[in-house]
């Protein structure tokens, strides 16, 4: 039996879709990895290039909110095909939020002094690569509708909340040295909760791809880490 | 938990050498409706005509295995059939009034059952009747007008007030809406969801949409053979059977 929709244009929608939701996803990639490259090196050059490509993001974001409509109104989509377009919605708007996030981590370069030292953006980094790790992760399980993948970023979120933990106390520590360390030491914070927070859009976007190929919600609460008081 | 209102266990159903059912086990809830979903020729309608054994008009039809209401076997050659279609009634893709008054095609029914023996006892089975199908505001004054002066709807609704004229426990649907617009659809399926608080209802349908609308739980057949069934949820959001998720997603080859 044929895989493919009698109606080839539903097919070609369809694809279409999920070509436009694998290049938001790239490009959420792109600009999460400028952003903490950014905020590690503290390059208030490349600041302006990530704001704007931001924008773009958001645009992919509208032009899905578009072809999911137009699919809903169209086709009435059943089933995997269902799961898949309102699977499309959720995961864009994930994506769109992570890019929020790394908008807003740019925006925190500007004040930072340029000569902060390494032990201080160490645990920074490690955290940054691993929320990208997470992030290529889970658009991989997208991409390959691999459940065990997305279930195995889900489960590893612990680990984000974990190194956010250890990049805070870092921070808190160099703060509590010198009091004049305070106004950019806040600034790292946010940056570090906002790695953090793009961890959950990213679990998020794994809950939804485990949802999307087998058309069960995970069961269970979320692994949680060490979590800073707020 | 619904009770199960009619059982068909191993259902088969030949038309001469061609085999139209192959061991059929489905049951259908009580005050529920049930929907049949499949591509033409697939048997959903052969399976509903032996709820009310239509198939006997068929000379070369034969029928073997079990199909029971309330544990007692249709199938059986001692069953009385005209009472049998007296409890389950029946309405057809393209509405079927008699060529007789609008009061005429609902008082025919029970007058020949033997049901309103006074002319008050029938115009209140008839009114009863228009009112449960929504039709009475729409026709009351004029009662003596043919039938077949109404509208596709109106008329499709005539012939469901015919069919619950008679008091029956089950409603078989066969395409009962592909005949009409969607406002007079809307209407059948609202009326259908009224009259699932009181009968038990089967209904054929080549629209999707519509059985998630109107139906509780989904069967999809399939050359003759019962593919999947399940609540009607569970059946477009995430189906078990791949043949299932393929014709529901407009996939068949």
């Amino acid at each position: 039996m044929s895989n493919e929709h009698t109606v080839k244009s539903y097919e070609e929608e369809l694809q279409f879709l999920k070509d436009s939701l694998i290049k938001m996803g790239s490009l959420t990639e792109s600009q999460l990895s400028d952003a903490m490259d950014a905020v590690i090196k503290v390059d208030k050059d490349s600041i302006d290039k990530i704001i704007k490509s931001d924008e773009e993001i958001n645009k992919f974001r509208s032009k899905i909110d578009t072809q999911i409509m137009n699919l809903l109104v169209k086709r009435a989509p059943m089933a995997i095909d269902l799961r898949e377009t309102i699977s499309s919605l959720k995961i864009s708007q994930d994506l769109e939020r992570i890019g929020d996030l790394s908008k807003s981590n740019a925006k925190k370069v500007k004040p930072l002094p340029l000569d902060l030292p390494d032990e201080l953006l160490g645990n920074l980094k490690r955290l940054g690569e691993l929320v990208m790790k997470q992030l290529n992760d889970v658009l991989d399980s997208y991409v390959n509708k691999n459940f065990d993948k997305a279930k195995e970023v889900w489960e590893k979120d612990e680990q984000v909340d974990d190194l956010t933990y250890i990049a805070m106390e870092s921070v808190i520590d160099f703060l509590s040295k010198d009091k004049k360390n305070l106004d950019f030491s806040t600034h790292l914070i946010f940056a570090t909760k906002n790695l953090e927070r793009a961890g959950d859009h990213i679990t998020n976007i794994a809950e939804t791809v485990c949802y999307l190929v087998k058309g069960e919600y995970l069961k269970g609460s979320r692994p949680k880490g060490k979590v800073i008081q707020e | 938990m619904s009770n199960i209102k009619i059982k068909s266990k191993n259902l088969n159903v030949y038309y001469g050498d061609k085999q139209a059912l192959f061991d059929v086990n489905l049951d259908l809830n009580e005050k529920e409706v049930t929907a049949l979903i499949g591509p033409s020729g697939c048997g959903k309608s052969t399976f509903i005509r032996c709820i009310n054994r239509m198939n006997d008009v068929i000379d070369i039809c034969k029928v073997t295995g079990n199909i029971e209401m309330d544990g007692i076997n249709i199938n059986d050659k001692d069953l009385d059939v005209v009472s049998l279609r007296e409890r389950v009634g029946m309405v057809f893709q393209k509405p079927n009034p008699f060529p007789k008054s609008i009061y005429d095609n609902i008082s025919y029914g029970p007058k020949i059952h033997g049901k309103g023996e006074t002319k008050s006892e029938l115009d209140q089975i008839v009114e009863n009747s228009l009112k449960k199908s929504a039709l009475w505001e729409e026709v009351k004054d004029r009662l003596d007008e043919p039938g077949t002066s109404l509208s596709g709807g109106q008329q499709q609704r005539l012939c469901i007030a015919r069919a619950i004229s008679v008091n029956p426990e089950v409603i078989l649907m066969d395409e009962p809406c592909s005949a009409l617009d969607p406002i007079a659809t809307a209407k059948i399926e609202e009326l259908i969801d009224e009259l699932k608080k009181t009968y038990t209802i089967v209904i054929v349908t080549h629209s999707m949409a519509q059985a998630v609308r109107v139906s509780q739980k989904t069967g999809f057949f399939h050359l003759g053979k019962l593919i999947e069934v399940g609540k009607t949820e569970k059946i477009f959001k995430n189906p078990d059977n791949k043949m299932t998720q393929d014709y529901i997603t407009g996939r068949f080859g």
